[in-house]
């Protein structure tokens, strides 16, 4: 029963991909009500396998011959366990919410045709990789994911910047994506075969170096695809995509594809020495300088930006901490406050015209639909308690004061405050004060527009109910990772009486101080003007970015002399190769 | 190791494709390339025969050759065909010249 | 006839022409050192107990390229050039000569394998055991035709240019 669903979730989107490519952009009417319907269909398929979720594997399509050694490609297997389905829930159905949400915010452009067709082969592609339990099928999807990304940052081709924003974020994560296949293709050399159940249970079969390159290998995978140290870069670039695009791939769901890696994989890598530490590591340094980045940034999409980056520091801390169950949880809730966020600033934007924080102010008396729902996702981000933020963030320091070094949990701590403090500055810029520009005429969100966001705001205050739910399907589909199920109610008044919960609620409570009170705090901003140079030069990361792309151009031109056209230095080069292979052949026989 | 008849051709045989290929790396006269191409053509042709000889399959030995022959003969012949129209057009042979032709 | 003294002459005969043709400066008397080549290739195919393939060789190479040559030179003009070379001398024949080197190495002795059959004649070789080749041959000796022809066509309009011949992008 769960086969057809989950074949469904993969190929319903693919299909309408090429519907909507079919039709051409002679019928936007028929292109977004397509879209619309396709995604929605694909988000009731991933809702239907909840039942479903199991460890067990079904094999959909086995390209093996009649003899029983398995082929070279494996076969192409699924397993509907708990994260995987959660992820693909979180991607078709905040997918629909995201394709609803375009059909006001891409009324009019060009083009339309290319933007949903990619949109929908992203979210099949996306519930592949998150269901798929072969190896190989993943890095597929994987890669899947990553073009669809690339070619919906570049959407708007004629502005350079988001051309140049999309290749950024295609080379960045494509370097990742060979510690993926690297991985992928020594675990299926060592193990003979590329089933990631077989590898959980047998991953002591590989020698501790080969696990240890394996791990290692994964982890950058992720961090290139999550945005994390050093590899935090491309995101904020990635925002010269449409909104809607930015909500669902680069909030929501590509970037939760790195996260995904980590927490499957956790069982057999958690035993590698030194791993757990550079997971936690990576995790803090991410957290932390993203979130003063996002403090002093002026474009409203990049502090988003940053704060996601951040956010998913949290995730990747959590998980190096053995706090897995508290990782997952935290995807939840921030896919869904994220998501609010994204497409409210999209509604915000769509109508100011502009994405500088500077040139808003004041929206709120005119917009006061969106000024709501931004404040909920705002509230979220912060870890205000009753909001599903809160729950899940107060879940990931907690398993951190319990299972890391106790640095690192201050510095989480201290990240939580900042969080707060450019939740509000990021929320006082855009609806308060006085309006930069009093002479423009703004409008509220649309029907189409608030069909997308009322269902967010909702699941902010909501979603956190289901962490019973969600921890009683992991413990049941995922013998490796050893997640201890209680009922939403255990998890309430475990957080509650927890003491880190309450200092983790005062230093957020000073951290919205502190953006209340900054005219009488001047002092400590001039103290801290260094600090604000450095944020607002990604700590150097973007000149490191500049230097590589520097050196590599640098020694093209240099090796382009070698390519002399002459035809004597061709069969030259041809003579001394023929030498070394003569040698190579004569030494191994 | 001694002198025998097919050693001493099997010296021929890469002694000969030693001198073409050095022609290949320094003449730049487009006829005389194909001439040295000509060249390694009989000494492959040679190399199969020794080899059909060595092996015992005398036959196979000989029908590879004859094939190789026919094909490189087109091969040469083709080639002074371009030289010709190549010096007709532009004057020159030289093929470092060539190299450096536009359109 | 089967002496190595024979095979030794032949051999060290046809290093001496091949040499003489790239070094040369005039391009006739290259082409004739080719013919030379050929003739000691036919020379030592035949010692070998291909006379089939002997015999095709002396008529093709010393005689079918050979004249095809001649002709091209004749139509070309003696032009004598010949420039030095881009590649350093040393550095070719070092590559050359470690090309033979490793080869030598590696190939000799060569010890043949005893009790062959008798040759079949050429003919039923081909027309039987390798119909595949004849036929492809056929094809190729039509388009090499083909292709001549429509080259020297256009030359054969071209030629009384020669003497006006724009020299364009040099």
């Amino acid at each position: 029963m769960v086969n057809p669903l989950i074949l469904t979730t993969i190929f319903l989107p693919w299909l309408g991909a090429v519907a909507i490519w079919a039709i051409h952009d002679r019928n936007p009417r028929l292109q977004h009500a397509l879209a619309v319907g396709f995604s929605l269909l694909a988000g009731l398929a991933a809702l239907a396998i909840l039942p479903f979720i199991s460890s067990q594997e079904t094999a959909v399509f086995s390209l093996t011959t009649q003899s029983a050694s398995p082929s070279t490609w494996g076969s192409l297997t699924f397993v509907p366990d708990a994260m995987g389905v959660l992820l693909t829930v979180i991607a078709t159905v905040i997918g629909s919410f995201a394709i609803i949400f375009s059909v006001e915010y891409m009324h009019g452009e060009a083009q339309l045709g290319r933007y949903y067709a990619l949109i929908l082969i992203f979210i099949g592609a996306m519930s592949g990789l998150a269901l798929t339990g072969s190896l190989l099928f993943l890095f597929f999807f994987w890669e899947i994911t990553a073009l669809c990304s690339y070619a919906l940052i570049s959407f708007y081709n004629d502005d350079p910047k988001a051309v140049a924003g999309g290749i950024k974020a295609l080379v960045i994560t494509q370097l990742g994506g060979v510690g993926l296949l690297g991985g992928a293709l020594v675990i299926a050399a060592n193990l003979g075969s590329y089933d990631i159940p077989n590898f959980l249970a047998n991953s002591q079969a590989l020698s501790p170096a080969l696990l240890a390159f394996v791990a290692f290998a994964f982890l950058i995978a992720s961090a290139a695809k999550s945005a994390q140290v050093p590899f935090q870069t491309w995101l904020p670039d990635a925002m010269e995509a449409p909104t809607p695009v930015s909500a669902l791939i680069h909030a929501a769901t590509m970037v939760n594809a790195g996260i995904y890696l980590l927490f499957r994989f956790y069982p057999a890598f958690a035993s590698v020495p030194g791993w757990k530490t550079a997971v936690v590591v990576v995790g803090l340094l991410t957290a932390f300088l993203a979130a003063l980045m996002a403090a002093v940034a002026g474009d409203l999409k990049r502090v988003l930006a940053y704060s996601t980056v951040s956010q998913l520091g949290f995730m990747v801390y959590a998980i190096g901490v053995g706090g897995v169950f508290a990782a997952q949880f935290h995807l939840f809730s921030h896919a869904v406050f994220k998501a609010l966020l994204f497409l409210a600033a999209g509604a915000v934007i769509h109508s100011v015209g502009t994405r500088q924080m500077d040139r808003m102010g004041g929206l709120g008396k005119e917009m006061p639909f969106v000024r709501n729902v931004f404040i909920i996702g705002a509230l979220a981000l912060a870890g205000i308690p009753i909001l599903n933020g809160f729950w899940s963030k107060e879940l990931v320091l907690e398993s951190g004061l319990e299972g890391g070094p106790q640095w690192a949990y201050l510095f989480m701590l201290a990240t939580a405050g900042i969080t707060a403090f450019y939740s509000m500055r990021m929320v006082w810029m855009v609806f308060y004060g006085e309006p930069a520009d009093p002479s423009r005429h703004v409008h509220d969100a649309k029907v189409a527009m608030r069909v997308a966001l009322i269902p967010l705001a909702f699941g902010a205050f909501t979603t956190w109910l289901l962490a019973g739910p969600l921890s009683n399907a992991s413990a049941l589909s995922l013998p490796f990772h050893e997640i201890h199920a209680m009922s939403t109610l255990e998890f309430a008044i475990e957080i509650l009486i927890a003491p880190s919960t309450w200092i983790t609620v005062s230093i957020v409570a000073i951290g919205l101080l502190i953006y209340l009170l900054r005219g009488k705090l001047t002092w400590l901003s001039s103290r801290l003007a260094w600090l604000k140079f450095a944020a607002q030069n990604s700590f150097g990361f973007e000149k490191i970015n500049q230097f590589i792309v520097a050196v590599i151009q640098r020694s093209a031109s240099l090796l382009r002399k070698t390519q002399t056209g002459q035809l004597n230095w061709n069969l030259a080069a041809l003579v001394g190769c023929l030498v070394i292979i003569l040698m190579i052949v004569i030494w191994s026989v | 190791m001694t002198l025998s008849p097919v050693n001493i051709i099997l010296i021929g045989v890469f002694g000969l494709l030693g001198i073409g290929l050095y022609g290949l790396l320094t003449i730049r006269n487009l006829i005389k390339i194909v001439m040295v191409l000509q060249l390694l053509v009989k000494a492959a042709i040679i190399g199969l025969v020794l080899a059909g000889k060595v092996s015992g399959q005398i036959d196979l030995g000989q029908s590879t050759a004859a094939t190789v022959l026919v094909a490189d003969t087109m091969v040469a012949v083709v080639g002074l065909a371009l030289a010709v129209q190549i010096r007709l057009r532009w004057g020159t042979l030289d093929i470092t010249a060539l190299s450096k032709l536009k359109g | 006839m089967n002496q190595p003294i024979y095979y030794l002459l032949l051999v060290i005969g046809s290093f001496f022409c091949a040499y003489r043709m790239m070094t040369s400066k005039n391009i006739l008397s290259a082409a004739l050192y080719l013919a030379c080549v050929s003739a000691m290739t036919s020379a030592i195919l035949y010692m070998l107990g291909a006379t089939q393939v002997a015999v095709m060789e002396l008529s093709v190479g010393a005689g079918l390229v050979t004249v095809l040559m001649v002709y091209a030179i004749s139509v070309v003009g003696k032009d004598a050039s010949d420039p030095a070379p881009i590649i350093p001398r040393g550095f070719a024949a070092l590559l050359c000569l470690g090309t033979i080197g490793i080869l030598l190495w590696a190939c000799l002795p060569l010890i043949p394998v005893s009790g062959s059959r008798t040759a079949q004649p050429l003919i039923i070789t081909l027309w039987q055991g390798r119909v595949l080749d004849v036929w492809i041959q056929v094809v190729l000796l039509f388009a090499g035709v083909m292709g001549i022809l429509g080259l020297l066509a256009e030359q054969a309009i071209r030629k009384p240019d020669l003497n006006h011949t724009t020299q364009t992008g040099k």
